[in-house]
C-alpha cells in the first residue's frame, strides 16, 4: 500500500472522530439549555391557559347559578365584570366536591378541550385561622369554654379583627376582637340550659385591608358527647343566593338557620321545603367577607348544627400532579382573586407530557 | 490539519494561502457562533424567572387598587399598611422594598417615603423590578409612582 493512502486513511479517520466527538459534546453541553428553552414555551403556554380560566366567564355565561348547566368552555370569572381575576361566587362553588351541584374534573377536563393538558386549582384564603380549645370550666349553671385563636400565614402571625359567633340550640352571640400579635384567648359561656352541641364561627379581617379576610368553624360538645363530623344530618349546597339543604336521615327537623359575614348576621327565611329537603334564601351582604351559614335542627331527640361557607372555600380541585413531575412538565402560577370583593390566593398547576 | 492537508495536496501551491484564511473564519464563526447562542438560552432562564416575579409584583399591586385602596394609604402617609397590606397579600418567600414618588403637574417626581418600605432582608439573586402608577382618591388629584423591587428570600 503506498504511503500517501495511509496518510489519506488515517486523516479521513481522524476527521471522522473529531467531528462526532465534537458533536457528541455539543449536545451534551447545550442539552439542558435546549431543554429550558422548550419549558420556557411550554411555560408559557401553560401560563396562557392558566390565565384564560381565571379571566374568562365561560359559556354559557352564567353557568354557575344553574346547577342543571354544564359549561360548553370552563372559565372563573364572574360574568361582565370589569375588574381583573374576579371570580364568580357560584362557579367557584360548583369546583367543591361538597357541593351538590358540583362538577367533576371530568366535566371540567372536557370543557376546557385541551386534551394535552390537565390542571389543578386551589382557592384558599391569604392568611389562616386556627382554633383550639384549651380549657373548660363547668358550673352549676354555665359552662366556660377557653379558646385559643391564632392568625397566621406561613406561621408568622397576622394582625386582624376577629368576629366570634356562638351558636346552640336558640342561642347566637357575638364578640368582636383585635388581634395584634396573631394570637388570643377568648371565653364563651354558655347556660346549661342550652342544649348542645354548640359551634365557634371565626371570620377574620387584616387590620390593614379589610378585604383580606379568612375563617374558621369549630364545633364542640356543650352537655352533649362530641358533635358529629359535618354532613352527617345535612348536606348544604349554596347556589345563587339560595342554600339548599337536603336531609340524610327522614326524621330530620330544621330549627333555625343563619348567615354570618363579619359586619352583619341574619336569620335566614325558608322558602320551600320537602320530606327530604329544605331550600333558604340568603341575602346579599354588603360586605367583603366570607359568609358562614349554619343551619340547627333535630334528628329524632339529636340536636344538630350543620355549617357551610360560602363562597364554598378552601377548595381543590383537578388532577393530582404528585407523583407524575418525572414523567410531565407541571407548573405553578399564583394569583391573587377576588370574590365578592374578599381577596383570596388562587394556585393553578398546569400540566403535560414531557416532549 | 490532516484532512486539509490531503486535501490542499491537490490544490496549487499558490492556493493553500485562501484556504487557511477559509478555515480561520469558519472556525472564528464557530466559536462566536456557539458563545452567542449559550449566552441567549442562559439569559432567557433568568428573564423568565424575574419575569414571573414581577407578573406577582404588579398583580399584587392592582388588587391593592382596586378599590382605591393603594392611593389612600400613600395620601395618608401610611406606609406601615402598605407594607403589611403587600407583605399578605404577596405570596410567602417573596421580599420586596418599595419607594413611592409623586408628581405634581410637570414637575419633577419627589421622593415620599423617607424610610425604606421592606419586608425583611434583600438579598436575592433573582431580582425583578415593577413600576405601577395610581391615583389619590382626595379632591385634588395626585399621581403617584410606585417602584419595587422583589426578589426571592434566601
Amino acid at each position: 500500500m503506498p504511503a500517501v493512502s495511509i496518510d489519506t486513511f488515517f486523516a479521513c479517520a481522524l476527521m471522522v472522530i473529531a467531528v462526532l466527538s465534537a458533536m457528541a459534546g455539543t449536545s451534551t453541553l447545550l442539552h439542558p439549555y435546549i431543554n429550558s428553552a422548550v419549558d420556557k414555551n411550554t411555560a408559557e403556554r401553560y401560563e396562557e391557559i392558566s390565565k384564560y380560566l381565571l379571566l374568562n366567564s365561560g359559556t354559557p355565561l352564567n353557568w354557575g347559578q344553574n346547577g342543571s348547566i354544564k359549561p360548553e368552555t370552563f372559565g372563573l370569572a364572574k360574568m361582565g365584570t370589569e375588574n381583573p381575576y374576579e371570580l364568580d361566587i357560584d362557579k367557584v362553588s360548583r369546583l367543591n366536591s361538597e357541593s351538590m351541584q358540583a362538577m367533576s374534573y371530568a366535566e371540567l377536563f372536557t370543557s376546557i378541550g385541551l386534551p394535552d393538558v390537565a390542571f389543578r386549582l386551589e382557592i384558599k384564603p391569604v392568611f389562616e385561622v386556627f382554633i383550639n380549645l384549651t380549657a373548660t370550666f363547668p358550673s352549676t349553671d354555665n359552662t366556660e369554654y377557653q379558646f385559643e385563636i391564632l392568625t397566621e400565614k406561613n406561621g408568622a402571625p397576622v394582625p386582624v379583627y376577629l368576629k366570634c359567633y356562638v351558636i346552640a340550640e336558640n342561642y347566637l352571640s357575638t364578640t368582636e376582637v383585635y388581634v395584634s400579635g396573631g394570637k388570643t384567648r377568648q371565653n364563651v359561656t354558655i347556660s346549661n340550659n342550652v342544649h348542645g352541641p354548640s359551634l365557634l364561627a371565626v371570620l377574620a379581617r387584616s387590620a390593614y385591608d379589610a378585604r383580606i379576610a379568612s375563617s374558621k368553624v369549630y364545633a364542640f360538645a356543650h352537655k352533649t358527647a362530641e358533635p358529629k363530623p359535618r354532613g352527617t344530618f345535612l348536606r348544604l349546597s349554596p347556589l345563587s343566593y339560595v342554600l339548599n339543604a337536603s336531609f340524610a336521615y327522614p326524621a330530620v327537623n330544621l330549627s333555625s338557620a343563619y348567615a354570618l359575614t363579619f359586619e352583619y348576621n341574619s336569620t335566614l327565611t325558608q322558602k320551600a321545603s320537602d320530606n327530604g329537603s329544605a331550600t333558604y334564601e340568603i341575602p346579599h351582604f354588603l360586605d367583603p367577607s366570607l359568609m358562614i351559614i349554619a343551619l340547627t335542627g333535630w334528628n329524632s331527640t339529636a340536636f344538630f348544627i350543620e355549617w357551610v361557607a360560602y363562597p364554598q372555600v378552601p377548595v381543590q380541585v383537578g388532577a393530582d400532579f404528585a407523583g407524575f413531575t418525572s414523567l410531565s412538565n407541571v407548573f405553578a402560577y399564583m394569583y391573587v382573586v377576588t370574590i365578592n370583593s374578599a381577596i383570596f390566593e388562587c394556585t393553578v398547576w398546569v400540566g403535560g407530557p414531557r416532549d | 490539519m490532516y484532512g486539509l492537508g490531503w486535501g490542499s495536496s491537490r490544490l496549487k501551491k499558490a492556493d493553500r494561502g485562501q484556504i487557511r484564511i477559509i478555515e480561520a473564519f469558519l472556525a472564528v464563526l464557530i466559536i462566536f457562533s456557539a458563545f452567542a447562542v449559550s449566552a441567549d438560552l442562559t439569559g432567557s432562564r433568568s428573564a423568565t424567572k424575574s419575569e414571573s416575579l414581577a407578573s406577582i409584583g404588579l398583580h399584587s399591586l392592582m388588587k391593592l387598587d382596586q378599590d382605591g385602596r393603594l392611593g389612600m394609604y400613600i395620601t395618608d402617609g401610611d406606609f406601615t399598611a402598605l407594607r403589611e397590606a403587600l407583605d399578605l397579600i404577596l405570596p410567602a418567600g417573596i421580599c420586596f422594598n418599595l419607594t413611592v414618588y409623586v408628581t405634581v403637574y410637570d414637575e419633577q417626581m419627589q421622593r415620599l417615603n423617607t424610610d425604606v418600605i421592606t419586608n425583611g432582608g434583600f438579598n436575592s439573586q433573582e431580582v425583578a423590578f415593577v413600576e405601577y402608577i395610581c391615583a389619590s382618591q382626595s379632591a385634588t388629584l395626585r399621581c403617584y409612582v410606585i417602584h419595587v423591587n422583589l426578589g426571592m428570600a434566601t
